[in-house]
């Protein structure tokens, strides 16, 4: 069957603190087996719109659907389909990993053979059946995180919000979550998770929302980020050329298209403003032109890259 | 979701181990197992955690010592008189004492702080986000407070028994002061329960919870004063008729508010665009009818007694003001979730628009209600002139009527004003600030004071006025009825104040009536595409076609 709805959609979210706009018309949507990287610095409004999605909080105008359901009129049924994982842990006292994960199973009205299967699959995926009998507290970081996963999908939901989860992890942490996060958008669920980690959601991501001061900045793949954005229409192009790269230099600076030229030895380095097409014609025309060039490559820019660029940094 | 081979562990290695032919216990562990199953899982989750808890255990353990340590200094106090003396009620107060404290102090404080608590740690956000019915949370906290109460109860029931044994105390008296101390901690537990709902704010988590504190030690103190005081002046009436019929209102209007503040906690914790009032409005209805029943079948057998008249209208105007306020509160947009279920038909829409949410049909609801409490007030006056003998009351004097009647018409007037001008107060600032449940009381507190201690102000300064009333304090409610009741023919004042009264009220609502009118043009709608969708989808797989069987077919 296709979906006519995608799993996650926020049209036109709004949300006001009195005079802070936490979150100012926001809209995107991500379908089933899609992993959305929402990026944005501290205080951008990315917590606050997981949590109207989670029915945590309800929007000042605009509404958010998971399934085709909304977040304001049916809580219910969207929490029967979502997965929250928020940027804190929420452990009991005096209960041991498997206690913890059986009441979360119990409270979404998992019985009987299904949730010890619920109960069984989630502590080998997160790698937590060694500690079944741990006390919570006893636990590090990394396997609170992977508990608290575990949580998020016991009743296997179709919709994943994972808030910072990658927060405080070691590297070892970071890269056994990813593989896992990719393995639950392979499973065919949609995922929406925030992170600082720009890399990690780089290489994670199909798409990327850049959210600062509660505006969504850019939506879409990282390419396409770049391509919608002005400040980032140019591309970063390394070429080395035999004999050295101070002649090209001076060729290149002749040129409109080209800009912020650097050299290193036979390395030189700049700007080009314009697509494959024309990054290929100005190969075939340095070759023309007489130079010997050995290597030349546009370079895809880094999330980092594309993030810095974007945002300004601001806060309210 | 992917199956899951078993740990090697619990493969089957070839080597069968020799078969154990279950024992008794080994089936009760399956059967409660299975129960299990079907219980709340708050409960069991609170539960584990409770009986691994370091304060449960120490509670538990002073109770069991304090108990055994009593039994013992009690024997040895009482000595040989022990075989022949009265000493059974002695020892039982001991128990109480020991018993009630857990009770009444940390068993509903321990609800309390096990719903607060989840609300601080972002525990009940993981909570909330579950398929958990807020009446489920609320529930589950309850249970987890009975299985804590009986627990304390099981450590203390060999030394109830061992009073049984002793002269001086007989078996009802001992069940009737358990069950009354049960039902004090269920309801005392539910108010904790209701409490942590209040707000989410720590610093007013801190007051409420200081104040509860306050509140729990009061009832544990009073409990020890009607046990220790009164119930060994005087032994309870087990043999009067009266005696149970009063234990069956008490218990019936117990039972009534415990309703009424499980479902004020439930509704506290349930999402903003839920219906959260229809049901706390018709529990109201009920504690009403309930109250009317009990005090109609008083004036019966008590021959007309007049002041049983006035004791309803002042209850039941108390009753509907506190309700009122707290509807003022409420948010007057209707969310679309409220909107899919309104009445449809033309009676529905006539009788049953005043159980939606929003202030305007929550004041329609009181004022229609509080009308109904004088009109039945009124047929209770006119059936106890006609069939019943009537009794003089010394309150009301020889001819009571008009003061019955004067009385009831400036109650109601009162509640018509105040609630009308909390009303239009609480829209006021609610456009300010985001407006929240206690909003709506705590304006309509306010409101009261002002117009009690404004006017009591300039009448105090006046030297030569100071005990007398007069028409300054038409907006005291309080001195205005006192003053009604109490002289047992109109003043000049009262009388002046009974006309005014009633055509403020009927401007305050009339000044009300557009917002009650936006209330009454609010329209079902149809449900969302894709919920409907499922909604058809669950009603296919309840009801599963039949196949339709063709006779002709071969």
């Amino acid at each position: 069957m296709i979906d006519a709805h995608p799993m996650i959609e926020l049209r036109g979210v709004h949300r006001h603190f009195g005079a802070t706009r936490a979150v100012n018309d926001v809209s995107f949507e991500v379908a089933r087996g899609q992993v959305f990287g929402y990026i944005g610095p501290n205080g951008a409004g990315k917590t606050t719109s997981m949590r109207i999605l989670a029915t945590l909080d309800q929007p000042t105008a605009g509404d958010a659907f998971v399934d085709g359901f909304s977040v304001i009129d049916d809580p219910d049924r969207v929490r029967f389909r979502l997965g929250f994982m928020p940027d804190y842990f929420g452990t009991y006292a005096n209960v041991n990993v498997r206690e913890y994960l059986d009441f979360f199973a119990r409270a979404y009205g998992l019985r009987g053979s299904e949730r010890s299967r619920a109960l069984s699959y989630v502590m080998s995926f997160t790698k937590l059946d060694t500690l079944a009998e741990k006390p919570i507290d006893g636990l590090s970081k990394g396997m609170k995180q992977r508990l608290c996963l575990g949580r998020a999908m016991i009743h296997d939901p179709g919709v994943m919000i994972l808030d910072e989860p990658a927060a405080g992890l070691d590297p070892r942490a970071r890269i056994q979550l990813r593989e896992m996060i990719r393995q639950l958008a392979a499973d065919g669920k949609a995922i929406l998770i925030s992170s600082h980690i720009l890399t990690e959601l780089a290489e994670m991501c199909d798409l990327v929302g850049i959210i600062e001061q509660g505006r969504l900045l850019a939506v879409g793949n990282v390419a396409e980020i770049q391509r919608s954005s002005a400040a980032l229409q140019t591309t970063p192009i390394q070429a080395r050329v035999l004999g050295g790269a101070g002649a090209v230099a001076e060729w290149l600076a002749g040129r409109q298209d080209v800009q912020e030229i650097r050299t290193d030895g036979e390395l030189a380095m700049f700007e080009h403003c314009g697509d494959r097409e024309a990054e290929a014609q100005l190969l075939r025309e340095l070759i023309e032109a007489g130079f010997r060039v050995v290597a030349f490559g546009s370079q895809t820019r880094s999330l980092e890259e594309v993030f810095m660029h974007v945002t300004r940094g601001h806060v309210q | 979701m992917t199956a899951i081979e078993p740990p090697l562990s619990k493969v089957d290695s070839g080597e069968a181990p020799a078969a154990r032919r279950p024992n008794l216990w080994d089936r009760l562990d399956r059967l409660a197992e299975r129960a299990g199953e079907w219980l709340n899982p708050i409960l069991v989750k609170e539960t584990r955690q409770a009986l691994k808890s370091r304060q449960f255990m120490i509670t538990f353990t002073l109770v069991l010592v304090c108990s055994w340590g009593w039994s013992m200094l009690g024997v040895s106090l009482i000595g040989p008189n022990i075989y022949h003396g009265y000493h059974g009620w002695d020892m039982f107060c001991g128990y109480f004492v020991i018993l009630a404290f857990p009770l009444l102090v940390i068993v509903p404080f321990g609800a309390f702080r096990s719903l607060a608590g989840e609300r601080e740690d972002g525990t009940y956000e993981l909570l909330s986000v579950t398929t958990l019915r807020p009446r489920q949370i609320v529930s589950g906290k309850l249970g987890s407070a009975v299985v804590q109460m009986l627990v304390y109860f099981s450590a203390v029931s060999p030394c109830l028994a061992f009073t049984y044994l002793l002269k001086g105390i007989d078996f009802p008296t001992v069940l009737y002061v358990m069950a009354c101390a049960f039902l004090a901690s269920l309801g005392l537990a539910v108010v904790g329960l209701v409490v942590a709902t209040a707000t989410t704010e720590k610093h007013w988590q801190i007051v409420l919870s200081v104040a509860l504190l306050f509140g729990l030690g009061w009832c544990f103190f009073l409990s020890l004063a009607f046990v220790l005081g009164e119930l060994s002046r005087s032994p309870l009436p087990f043999q009067d008729g009266d005696f149970w019929v009063f234990n069956a209102a008490l218990l019936t209007d117990y039972l009534s508010y415990f309703v009424l503040l499980f479902c004020v906690a439930s509704a506290q914790l349930t999402f903003a665009s839920n219906n959260r009032s229809s049901l706390l409005r018709a529990v109201m209805l009920g504690q009403q009818a309930l109250f009317t029943g009990w005090m109609g079948w008083r004036f019966a057998k008590d021959d007309g007694e007049l002041m049983l008249v006035v004791l309803y209208l002042a209850f039941s105007g108390l009753h509907w003001g506190v309700m009122g306020a707290f509807m003022n509160g409420e948010s007057p947009e209707l969310s679309g979730r409220v909107k899919r279920q309104l009445p449809q038909s033309f009676l529905g829409r006539a009788f049953l628009t005043w159980f939606n949410p929003g202030p305007a049909a929550g004041y329609v609801f009181t004022v229609v209600n509080m009308a109904s409490v004088l009109l039945l007030a009124g047929i209770a006056l006119v059936a106890g002139a006609m069939f019943l003998p009537g009794r003089a009351s010394p309150v009301l004097g020889a001819n009571p009527y008009p003061t019955l009647i004067a009385f009831g018409v400036a109650e109601f007037s009162y509640l018509v004003i105040y609630l009308g001008l909390g009303r239009w107060l609480t829209a006021v600032l609610r456009r300010l600030n985001q407006g929240r449940m206690l909003l709506g009381a705590l304006v309509q507190v306010l409101l009261l004071l002002a117009g009690c201690c404004a006017p009591l102000t300039i009448h105090l300064m006046i030297a030569d006025m100071r005990d007398d009333y007069s028409l300054l304090e038409i907006s005291n409610p309080f001195w205005t009825l006192e003053e009604i009741l109490t002289h047992r023919s109109l003043s000049p004042e009262t009388t002046i104040v009974v006309f005014v009264l009633p055509i403020v009220a009927g401007l305050v609502f009339l000044g009300n009536l557009p917002s009650v009118v936006a209330a009454v043009r609010q329209v079902r709608i149809a449900k969302p595409q894709r919920v409907a969708e499922e909604d058809e989808l669950f009603e296919l797989q309840r009801h599963p076609p039949q196949p339709v069987i063709d006779p002709l077919a071969d």
